[in-house]
């Protein structure tokens, strides 16, 4: 028998190709805006730390997008598992003995973080959201008081002022120059865990029979159980998956921002935008809007402060931006109709 | 249904007319055959002092005597057009199908004489009664706003995570004509609706293009456009940043001092917009809104517009929802960024759930019900063992867990449920009253019909 | 022979719509059973009720001797069902590797089967890189069926394989299923009474959502009056 196969025509549709030129002329154009404005260095840090809000923001969007994607729900509580990450993270570290070392408290930290959010998003999908497949809406609203209620504990337990940032290892925790200017070298940490997390989700979906499953399920899910697959066993494993990811995000980003009890709802907002921009249920689009998001904040933020001294700009900017985007392509950069 | 919308008509009546004889009829003549308590003053200045020596006296009063008789009399007539709706004739139509509704509003208009009376204070001055009607104008402004909510998710199937940005805007809008441009009060307000109109048209135009989800998501961004830039630092000689900002308003709007009529005015704007959406959803208008939740291709495959439609219904949900946040703008004076914040979203959407998704009398009901138990139990202190909680301080996530376990357990809401559970006992009660048979199919389409939520079986 | 699938009185409701209002029907062993009747009749709601995909409300449903009505659809493929819809449902993103792959229910499946699947459909040997959006309807029915070929099914369901199909398609399609038949069981749904006849061995008609009429196939050819009372012209 011979083995030749036809060579495949191209995966990238002509819609693929035009929504990634449409992302690479933004980020030119808003590299431009940088360059015009501000000194070599500055721009190093802005496209940095646009990089570094986005990691953040495709970390609680992946999940969302996902989810989303296979089970029709839009979890409005994945922010709130955002942020009890960082508390887990935070409570772990501090229950491990004074005297054990940093690096190992850290990197209890965020394995821990990222189990319980896993467990919890477990429980939520079991108890809450599977008796609600029938009624897609009630499932959205339910995740919206689900936020409330873990937001509200969390200011119950640990009061409403958020904890000081814990210490990351000593390692992590200096500055390194670039173009003169300097940047936080854990800032460039989590960039790194976005990126890494980014492509391990990616070859997840690709290469392995879960991935398989889920770009299968996206589009049809009851084939997919008609094929003699438990698909809502592959429901809860993804929900599981989501809140994990979004959980270790929460504990990344800790040592930085710290934890306090609105930072759910706040990057819960950031990442709607996100995948909106990137078509709700395209992962591919959910990480490229996630760094057009954090770039264009980055920049918005950096002229905001230059000129009105305030980052009021930032938040505005990526509302604006998602606003745009609705309206010239209503379904999102990379959604299909 | 010509006849029903002429009961309707009638219905929304009665309520001008109570309003008329209580506070201008009885008070004119009042001051007419005492003389004027105060000569030099005439016109409606003197109807409302003459009102004033009328209605706020302490304790038990002539007042509450006959707002209680006028109940009394209301519920008889009410249960004796219930027994005899089977004759022909019609006249008891009226109060046999909305018979419950009037009593309600006979009722709240009495409340505040009821609390006095019972709480031994003036409804006029400080004390529980005055107390007590804040209370109940936060109510109805949260009702109104439910009302309108429940016009767009529940009725039309337009889902929106924004509406506090029509109800931020009216409290903001009033509050700024008011205070910066100097604007007298009905150019404000009228503004004020005029710029939630805008923002509803701008909505609705959007929602032609963005669909489902994707359009409440967009709702959502946009009201937080307006949370941000009202508490942004950059606005503070306008908008007060944080802290908000505060105005004064005429003496006569000002609910510190004329609280009872500020009660009556929300009350009054509550029945509004009641019989609006009432008689909206009585007419053929309103079953296209219906069909439009239900299956929104098919409505445009049989011809309809359902563009137009929508944009009705946004514009409707958008005046009354910017209505509400005048209203608790006057009554606040004062505005802060909260009132454009994530609660006055998630807070109709609650109280409609609650209180039953696609009726009529759910979202007040839901209102009333989590703004009264939240006051009741505000102060509460439940010890188990050594843990004591403070209810008041945990209300918020109290609410949250009423949230889930409402959409989890009740997703008819209270009056979703007890139509679909008692329209079986209740027929079974007719038929047992009815001699003959002639006029029972009336009474059924008098009751609304057991919520059809977003209930979608998957086929 | 043995009978594989036994429908005793089935109730089915889509919505508040009584869809099947008892359909009672039999597939002997290592034949090809076809299902006949107007558009609207029930006979998709059938092949959905056995998979379990729109649950009958009353009635049994027995298959290998074991009751599954009432079962999760991923339970009653895994005891040995594979479904074809009309629909195809070829997962347009995936590779036809992919969609294969997807129909393993053990490690290796695939492998050992790949063969046979291309010996019934050699087009999809030099597609097998494609992307499932990419193929023709013809190529993408191949696939459907392949897919359920994939594990050791002992019945198969097919809903309408002919639909669409250009005639030359037609005629591969039915020298595939007509070679599964020694093999493997087969329910069919077919609107085209050309290839139902030249297909079946037996026939079950179904009217209004009830079976009202079963035989050997052979017999419904020569009566061409029944033929005429329950499906129109032939």
């Amino acid at each position: 028998m011979t083995t030749t196969f036809d060579s495949s025509p191209a995966l990238r549709t002509g819609a693929l190709r035009q929504s990634l030129l449409i992302s690479a002329l933004f980020v030119v154009g808003l590299l431009v805006i940088n360059l015009l404005f501000f000194p070599v260095g500055t721009v190093a840090v802005v496209l940095l730390s646009g990089l570094y809000q986005g990691m953040l923001f495709f970390l609680v969007a992946a999940g969302m997008s996902i989810v989303f994607g296979l089970l029709d729900v839009l979890n409005l509580a994945q922010g709130s598992f955002f942020m009890l990450g960082a508390y887990a993270g935070f409570a772990i570290y501090g229950a491990l003995p004074e005297g054990t070392p940093t690096t190992v408290r850290f990197v209890a930290a965020l394995v821990g973080a990222t189990l319980a959010g896993g467990l919890l998003g477990g429980v939520v999908e079991i108890a809450l959201l599977r008796p609600l497949y029938v009624r897609p809406i009630f499932q959205i609203v339910l995740t919206l008081g689900l936020a409330t209620a873990i937001e509200e504990i969390v200011r119950e337990i640990y009061g409403p002022a958020g904890l000081i940032p814990i210490e990351p290892p000593a390692a992590l925790d200096t500055t390194f120059g670039v173009f003169g200017a300097q940047f936080e070298t854990y800032r460039l940490f989590i960039i790194v865990v976005g990126f890494l997390l980014m492509v391990s989700v990616s070859l997840l979906l690709q290469r392995t029979r879960l991935g398989i499953i889920i770009r299968a399920g996206v589009q049809d899910s009851e084939m997919v159980e008609a094929l003699g697959i438990n698909v809502r066993r592959v429901f809860t494993l993804v929900f599981v998956l989501g809140t994990a990811v979004a959980a270790l995000g929460g504990m990344t980003a800790a040592p930085f921002l710290g934890a306090y009890p609105t930072m759910g709802t706040q990057f819960l907002l950031t990442a709607i935008i996100v995948i909106v921009i990137g078509g709700m249920s395209s992962y591919e689009g959910t990480a490229i809007a996630s760094i057009l998001v954090g770039l264009t904040r980055a920049t918005a933020e950096q002229l905001s402060l230059q000129y009105f001294n305030t980052p009021i700009l930032a938040s505005v900017s990526a509302l604006v931006f998602m606003v745009i985007v609705l309206l010239v392509r209503p379904t999102g950069l990379f959604g299909r109709e | 249904m010509p006849q029903q919308t002429n009961t309707t008509t009638r219905a929304s009546l009665w309520p001008g007319l109570l309003t008329m004889i209580l506070f201008v009829l009885v008070p004119y003549s009042y001051a007419a055959f005492t003389g004027t308590p105060q000569p030099e003053t005439s016109g409606l200045a003197r109807v409302h002092s003459a009102a004033e020596s009328i209605y706020c006296v302490k304790g038990i009063s002539p007042v509450t005597s006959i707002l209680l008789i006028e109940l009394a009399v209301l519920l008889i007539v009410v249960l004796w057009a219930w027994l005899k709706q089977g004759e022909p004739g019609g006249k008891t139509a009226v109060f046999h199908q909305h018979g419950w509704y009037l009593f309600t509003l006979a009722l709240l208009i009495a409340i505040p004489f009821i609390i006095a009376w019972q709480t031994n204070s003036s409804p006029c001055t400080r004390g529980k009664a005055f107390f007590w009607q804040s209370i109940y104008i936060d109510v109805f402004i949260l009702a109104i706003l439910a009302l309108s909510y429940n016009l767009m998710f529940g009725f039309t199937g337009v889902v929106s995570f924004g509406h506090a940005a029509f109800f931020g805007t009216g409290a903001y809008a009033v509050g700024l004509f008011m205070k910066h441009l100097e604007w007298p009060w009905w150019l404000a307000i009228l503004a004020s609706l005029l710029l939630g109109i805008l923002i509803a048209l701008i909505k609705g135009f959007v929602g032609l293009r963005i669909k489902g989800l994707y359009f409440a998501l967009f709702t959502l961004a946009f009201a937080e456009v307006f949370f941000l830039l009202a508490g942004n630092r950059i606005m503070v000689n306008i908008t007060g940043a944080e802290d908000g900002f505060t105005f004064t308003v005429p003496d006569w709007l000002n609910m510190t001092k004329n609280r009872l009529f500020f009660y009556y005015l929300t009350l009054t704007f509550l029945t509004l917009a009641f019989i609006t959406i009432y008689r909206l959803m009585h007419s053929p208008t309103g079953s296209v809104l219906s069909a439009l939740r239900d299956n929104e291709e098919r409505a445009q495959m049989i011809g309809y517009n359902t563009f137009h439609f929508k944009l009705l219904a946004i514009v409707l949900a958008g005046i009354m929802a910017t209505m509400a946040g005048i209203l608790r703008g006057l009554a606040l004076k004062g505005a802060s960024p909260n009132v454009l914040g994530l609660d006055f979203t998630m807070n109709p959407l609650l109280m409609s759930i609650v209180g039953g998704v696609a009726t009529f009398s759910g979202p007040v009901i839901g209102a009333f019900m989590l703004r009264l138990t939240e006051q009741l139990l505000r102060d509460s202190i439940i010890t188990i063992g050594t843990l004591s909680l403070n209810i008041g301080d945990h209300w918020t996530l109290i609410l949250g867990i009423i949230f889930i376990l409402s959409v989890m357990a009740f997703p008819h809401g209270i009056v979703g449920t007890w139509l679909s559970k008692n329209l079986h006992t209740r027929n079974g009660w007719i038929t047992l009253f009815q001699r003959p048979k002639t006029n029972k199919d009336t009474f059924v389409q008098s009751s609304h019909p057991p919520s059809s939520t977003k209930h979608k079986e998957t086929s | 022979m043995g009978i594989v699938l036994q429908l005793e009185n089935v109730h089915t409701f889509i919505g508040q719509y009584h869809i099947l209002e008892g359909v009672s029907l039999e597939v002997p062993e290592k034949s090809i059973t076809v299902l006949l009747g107007r558009n609207g009749a029930g006979k998709t709601t059938t092949l959905r009720s056995i998979m379990g995909l729109t649950p009958p409300r009353e009635g049994r449903i027995v298959f290998r001797g074991q009751e599954i009505q009432g079962k999760r659809p991923f339970h009653i493929a895994q005891l040995g069902i594979g479904y074809v819809p009309d629909y195809r449902a070829i997962f347009r993103q995936l590779t036809v590797a992919e969609n294969l792959r997807l129909a393993e229910r053990k490690p290796g499946e695939l492998a050992r089967k790949l063969d046979l699947i291309f010996e019934i459909f050699p087009d999809l040997q030099r597609l097998y890189h494609w992307p499932g959006g990419q193929l023709s309807g013809g190529q993408q029915q191949m696939l459907a069926v392949a897919r359920a070929l994939v594990p050791d099914n002992s019945l198969l369901l097919i809903d309408e394989p002919s639909e669409g199909l250009a005639p030359v398609i037609v005629e591969q399609m039915m020298a595939a299923i007509r070679s599964l038949s020694d093999r493997t069981t087969v329910l069919l749904v077919e609107q085209n009474f050309y290839v139902a006849s030249h297909l079946a061995d037996q026939y079950v008609i179904i009217e209004d959502g009830r079976s009202v009429q079963n035989g050997r196939m052979s017999e419904l050819v020569s009566n061409p009056e029944l033929v005429n009372r329950y499906l129109g012209a032939a």
